[in-house]
């Protein structure tokens, strides 16, 4: 190359181009992905009647779920880019999941961490969970009750999607906008989008759009957006594949050594036995239970701006160093309602106060002061 | 020692004829200095001694679940998770370090000694003489790293035994599988690390002093880590070597998730290509004087 001998500057033109060439690359494919994909208009109507009879026979994928909900970062907790595989961590940052699914009695879900993954794999009654940091495995055996419940469900089952679609947009009518936004493209598919957009400005809730796959009908792409316009959580397929998975995907066997735990299979039973020696403990006028009532969370407010505010006992005494971390990194406040420290976050907040209660909603802070007032 | 002596041998009259065995002799001379010095083969003894100071620690102490960097806690369970777990410790520092040793020496080594210029009298061709150097630097990369690997798996299997491996999925798969899986491990990260060779090469052209280099390219190393640690900047993590580095845990699931080895092998084969030709750009303009 005799030009490089004349004028050696020109080859610094080489990592260059090199650079570009791979920036440009990058971009193009960024700007195809995103380019709204032309696709006959539908109705949110019946948007919704499409995805009440989509039905998947199987399909495996990757979702990135991210959260930006204002919470502080965990010290020890979740890892700066989601290295952390415990399900507790997906509060906060970027979260890769696969999904394989091949029917309702065959599932499963993995939270990928950078050395670790946490598993729930449903296999026919079997229901396991595998979270391979702590070495650990609990199974537990689905009862047949559950599909009995189903199956007496059929009565609703049996309306037809459009009047149920018409149902849910006549419920939530008066609270909900319903709308349609075009188009998007998501895990290189093609998808309309729905529009939920609450009519009360106060919450803190801007909208919430779903993206339903244009051919299966599934959705493929959940954001809440907060009062910041941006996505405070989103949940979305990265990658997805409609083709059924092997059913060795679904077969689970704990490792050696690994500390299996069996949870008992009639957790309803179990509880209706509790209740019903509490009965017997009431009859004989020794309730040890008082707090029963006063426990129950209070609901002030209705439909978005709905406000919960329940009992939790003392938090700063609690013995778990993570919450009290938390805790101690939320900023304090106090008010008429007395004091607490508050998150505030772009999409909903929350107000734990000094006296052990905790008060959530998706709305701003003063809302939450005046329901603890009440 | 330079690659001169071998060469001087060789000259021929016309720099343009193209010898593929004058370069391969050039990269065996470029090797046997590589591995031949005193000081890169006690580099090397130093990374085989960490996982032999893994295995034993877990052999005397046996730590229970969840205690120690990952993998140390199933160590006893399967030997071959010495091995991840040694290149999981060396990841960020050790196996980085020397990789930036060799190819800060590259070239800048060369200006130091003054031999250079006597490599450059010989016809071999300034593009030639950067390949050739960063073809040792990707070799000495997955020599670096095999060594961590063998090491861990040869002391591993004497303390611990080998058998089936638990993979992250909570599935088992055979012995010969894992090995399999920890041979993918070792390759993709040396091609990680010979990606930072490639910027070690670059920076070895700026200097002519191979220490100075050296450190350098530690520095942008760490730098990458540290980048890659605060989440307000993760609009820029994929961009980042280091980053992709350790999804080397995605060959341990089942199946084997594809997505970011795949990225972390582009990201890798990018930052070679734009680093060597910008030390090629560098180095072929570059009046040599010593």
């Amino acid at each position: 190359m005799r030009i490089f001998d004349r004028k050696p500057a020109l080859r610094w033109l080489a990592p260059l181009a090199a650079v570009l060439v791979v920036g440009g690359t990058g971009g193009i494919v960024a700007v195809s992905a995103s380019a709204d994909p032309p696709l006959k208009p539908r109705t949110a109507e019946q948007l919704l009647v499409d995805l009440q009879q989509a039905e998947v026979d199987g399909l495996s994928g990757t979702v990135v779920q991210t959260s930006n909900l204002g919470i502080p970062e965990i010290p020890g907790g979740g890892g700066p880019h989601g290295s952390d595989s415990s399900l507790t961590a997906m509060v906060s940052g970027t979260h890769t999941l696969k999904v394989w699914y091949a029917g309702p009695d065959k599932a499963r879900l993995a939270l990928l961490g950078t050395f670790g993954q946490s598993d729930v794999i449903r296999h026919g009654k079997d229901l396991w969970l595998w979270a391979s940091k702590d070495n650990t495995a609990s199974h537990r055996t689905l009862s047949a009750t559950k599909e009995h419940s189903r199956s007496t469900e059929s009565p609703q089952e049996s309306m037809t999607p459009e009047a149920a679609a018409a149902k849910v947009l006549k419920a939530v009518g008066p609270t909900t906008e319903v709308t349609t936004n075009g188009t998007a493209t998501v895990a290189g598919r093609a998808a309309y989008e729905l529009l939920v957009k609450p009519k009360d400005d106060r919450s803190l809730v801007t909208e919430v759009r779903i993206a339903i796959d244009s051919v299966e009908s599934i959705p493929l792409r959940v954001q809440v957006v907060g009062v910041d316009q941006k996505p405070a959580f989103e949940v979305a397929y990265s990658a997805v594949d409609f083709s059924q998975p092997d059913d060795e995907q679904f077969a689970f066997n704990p490792p050696p050594g690994a500390k299996v735990t069996e949870v008992p299979p009639h957790p309803s039973v179990e509880n209706n036995k509790k209740k019903a020696d509490k009965h017997a403990d009431k009859k004989q006028g020794r309730s040890n239970d008082p707090a029963t009532s006063a426990d129950r969370p209070v609901i002030v407010g209705s439909g978005w701006t709905t406000v919960v505010v329940a009992k939790t006992g003392d938090l700063k005494d609690s013995d778990n160093a993570q919450l009290s971390q938390l805790l101690n990194a939320l900023s304090p406040v106090s008010g008429a309602w007395g004091s607490g420290r508050l998150l505030s976050g772009p999409a909903f907040s929350l107000l734990v106060t000094d006296d052990g209660r905790v008060a959530v909603g998706a709305v701003p802070p003063a809302m939450l002061y005046e329901a603890l007032a009440k | 020692m330079s690659a001169v002596e071998t060469l001087g041998s060789h000259h021929t009259s016309d720099p343009l004829i193209r010898r593929p065995g004058r370069s391969l002799r050039f990269l065996a001379s470029e090797l046997q200095i590589i591995f031949g010095r005193r000081r890169n083969l006690a580099g090397l003894v130093v990374l085989a001694v960490v996982p032999v100071i893994i295995a034993i620690a877990v052999k005397v102490s046996t730590p229970g679940a969840g205690d120690g960097p990952d993998f140390v806690s199933a160590i006893a369970g399967n030997g071959l998770l010495v091995a991840l777990a040694a290149l999981t410790v060396e990841l960020p520092l050790f196996l980085p370090l020397a990789v930036a040793t060799i190819s800060g020496d590259a070239v800048a080594g060369e200006a130091n000694l003054g031999t250079l210029r006597y490599l450059l009298t010989i016809p071999a061709g300034r593009t030639r003489l950067l390949a050739v150097k960063y073809a040792a630097i990707v070799i000495f990369a997955f020599v670096a790293t095999a060594v961590v690997t063998v090491t861990g798996v040869v002391i591993g299997l004497a303390l611990f035994g080998g058998g089936d491996l638990t993979l992250l999925s909570g599935s088992q798969t055979s012995l010969a599988d894992g090995l399999w899986r920890l041979l993918l491990t070792t390759a993709y990260l040396a091609v990680g690390f010979s990606a930072l060779g490639a910027i070690g090469l670059f920076v070895s052209t700026l200097t002519e002093q191979p220490i100075g280099a050296t450190i350098a390219i530690v520095l942008t190393n760490v730098m990458m880590f540290i980048l890659d640690s605060i989440s307000q900047l993760s609009w820029l993590h994929p961009w980042l070597l280091t980053h992709w580095w350790t999804a080397f845990g995605d060959l341990l699931r089942d199946p084997i998730e594809t997505q970011n080895i795949s990225r972390g092998l582009i990201t890798a084969a990018v930052y070679a290509v734009v680093f060597w030709l910008a030390a090629w750009a560098r180095f072929s303009s570059k009046d040599i004087t010593s």
